[in-house]
């Protein structure tokens, strides 16, 4: 019998039970919108964390200073100062890899513009920082290297602090007191939304790190809190990151077999570590959800096998007339695989539709990937063939005297 | 010789006891015969019937159909023989329910497509079963369920069914035991006008009003021919 036949037959097999087999498809549809929507939400939040990291920057490295010890005691990462603006000049004019490279000074306090204040974060860099960190300005002008070498009070500020000081008003060459010290607005940043855990990176100002350091923080001039490198592609960022440790190595005079006085952390590293994360838990929510498909199936075998013994007769006239055990056993087969099918489908309306309302919700991508729909659909048929295999066997084995015999 | 059964023996097995049903039948039947078995009921009828409709193997002993040894072909190859030569008709016509007449007439042909290279179009094989459905007078109930259909043309659709494939051999058991007399007179009519065409009709009853049909008689008792 061809295989379009086949199909037609099965096909009316099922329309003849309509209520049987609709409720037997529910499991699969169940089951097939439990998976595909956990793993479109899954792959979106991962998909929106990568996204927030990368807006942090193309390919980051930033370097710390080594952690300080005294007498045995260790203090955390970033409690000496071992890193100079000199570092940055160095690593920027000896390493191949290195697109830009902006030393970081940190500071933070009250900002007053008039009759409103603001609390934020003051970012002391060099004119390198916007291509470091893939960021523009939307009006006015960023600081030079004259303006950082001069330690000017100038500054540029980002979207959130503009809004809650200035509200629609221009910023540009208004004069705020950070910390009572007055600075000059030359510049607004684009809006860049939020990184990843959700912090602002629009609740920022921007200074030349020689004025931040001299005039908002008390330490030392000549030392920063961080080295911001940008690499030349996400493949060069091993490359960089040791050529990075070979030059601060030397230029700090660590002799062999000495730790490291910084340390370097990566993006990339973030991602990969946060995207292992969301992945697993995407798995394990997968399992849980194939668990219900699992139980879609076993309702598949038992309808199947109901629907072979009250077709005993037919089975046996079929053989009578010339039916082999392989055309009954693709018959009933392919009436589960249908089953399977039509439920897989509306499994995938189902669970994709669940996952874009989500993912809308959330503001988050929407992804029913096409990969993950015929992966979906493709175990739906599985678990027909697996499921309704048992019971086709069962009827291609029967005796058609049997078969034509029984009442 | 059509048919030639030597010392068929075919043994139930129930349990630990043996049932013999048929001890040793010989039998030829011709192309063209019109035979009517007849027996009592377990006499072993029926087995014989399954036997020579090869929905059954012997236990012990030969067949030739149409000179060519049957025992101990696998169960595909069994298949493929009722497809080809064997028409059966049943005492409860066996139609599909809720499937039309057109449908249940078409059914064998769905089975034997590709084996000669003799596939069938649909159309064609619509075409076919509808000429069928015609010679047996059912022209306007093509489109009818069984359950539309009256005994006797229910047991037409099956004859029809049962002459599709062009098979050498009708077997019917029984064909009347559902149908009052005068549609039972019809349907013995229909199968001496496919005797005389030429097709062999095995007839398989316990009356000997429908048995007085066929030309030969073979009576059996307690799995022998007497």
């Amino acid at each position: 019998m061809s295989l379009f036949l086949t199909l037609k037959v099965a096909l009316r097999a099922l329309i003849r039970n309509k209520v049987r087999s609709i409720l037997t498809m529910l499991g699969i549809i169940i089951g097939i919108a439990a998976v595909i929507a956990v793993v479109a939400v899954g792959q979106g939040a991962t998909v929106m964390i990568q996204e927030q990291i990368s807006s942090m920057g193309d390919n980051i490295l930033m370097i710390f200073p080594g952690s300080a010890s005294s007498g045995g005691l260790h203090f955390g990462a970033g409690t000496r100062s071992t890193l100079t603006p000199q570092d940055a000049e160095a690593i920027m004019n000896e390493c191949l890899y290195v697109k830009a490279v902006s030393p970081m000074v940190r500071a933070g306090g009250q900002v007053i513009y008039q009759d409103k204040n603001w609390s934020t974060s003051v970012n002391g860099v060099s004119p390198s920082y916007l291509e470091v960190r893939n960021w523009e300005l939307k009006e006015g002008a960023f600081f030079t290297d004259s303006e950082v070498k001069a330690a000017s009070k100038v500054c540029v500020i980002g979207a959130t602090v503009a809004k809650e000081l200035f509200d629609t008003e221009s910023p540009v060459e208004k004069t705020i007191r950070i910390r009572n010290m007055p600075f000059k607005i030359i510049g607004v940043l684009v809006k860049k939304g939020s990184a990843a855990f959700g912090q602002d990176q629009d609740d920022t100002i921007i200074a030349p790190w020689s004025s931040v350091s001299r005039f908002l923080q008390r330490g030392s001039f000549n030392s920063v809190n961080q080295l911001l490198v940008s690499a030349t592609s996400i493949k060069t960022i091993e490359l960089a990151k040791t050529d990075i440790t070979s030059i601060l190595r030397q230029r700090h005079k660590l002799s062999e077999g000495t730790d490291d006085d910084f340390s370097i952390i990566d993006t990339a590293e973030i991602t990969k570590a946060i995207t292992a994360t969301a992945t697993t838990m995407t798995m394990l929510l997968a399992i849980i959800a194939s668990i219900s498909l699992l139980v879609g199936g076993i309702g598949i075998m038992n309808i199947m096998l109901v629907s072979v013994t009250e077709r005993t007769r037919e089975i046996g006239l079929r053989m009578a007339v010339g039916a082999r055990s392989k055309d009954i056993l693709l018959q009933f087969l392919v009436e589960a695989m249908v089953l399977a099918g039509i439920g897989g489908v509306f499994g995938i309306i189902i669970g994709g539709s669940t996952a874009e309302i989500v993912a809308r919700y959330n503001d988050w991508p929407v992804l029913v990937s096409a990969q993950s729909t015929v992966i979906a659909f493709l175990f739906s048929a599985a678990v027909g063939i697996f499921f309704g295999f048992f019971p086709a066997w069962r009827a291609s084995r029967l005796n058609p005297i049997e078969a034509l015999r029984y009442e | 010789m059509l048919i030639t059964l030597n010392k068929i023996t075919k043994t139930y097995q129930v349990g630990e006891i043996e049932i013999p049903a048929l001890r040793g039948v010989s039998l030829s039947i011709d192309r063209g015969e019109f035979v009517a078995i007849m027996g009592a009921s377990g006499s072993g009828k029926t087995t014989l019937m399954n036997i020579i409709g090869v929905l059954d193997q012997p236990t012990a002993g030969q067949y030739l159909l149409e000179d060519k040894e049957i025992t101990g072909l696998s169960r595909n190859a069994l298949a493929q023989i009722r497809n080809k030569k064997i028409g059966f008709v049943f005492q409860s016509f066996n139609l599909l329910p809720r499937t039309s007449a057109l449908e249940n007439v078409e059914l064998p042909l769905f089975y034997n497509s590709g084996i000669n290279g003799d596939s069938l179009s649909g159309r064609q094989k619509k075409q076919k079963a509808l000429e069928m459905l015609k010679r047996l007078g059912l022209s306007d109930r093509a489109y009818h369920h069984p359950s539309q259909l009256s005994g006797g043309q229910q047991q037409r659709v099956a004859i029809a069914r049962a002459l599709i494939n062009q098979p050498p051999i009708i077997l019917a058991d029984e064909p009347t035991g559902n149908l009052d007399t005068k549609s039972s007179q019809e349907i013995m009519a229909v199968f001496d006008q496919f005797n005389k065409e030429g097709i062999t009709i095995i007839l398989i009853t316990h009356e000997s009003d429908i048995a007085k049909y066929a030309r030969r008689l073979i009576h059996i008792r307690d799995g022998q021919l007497l």
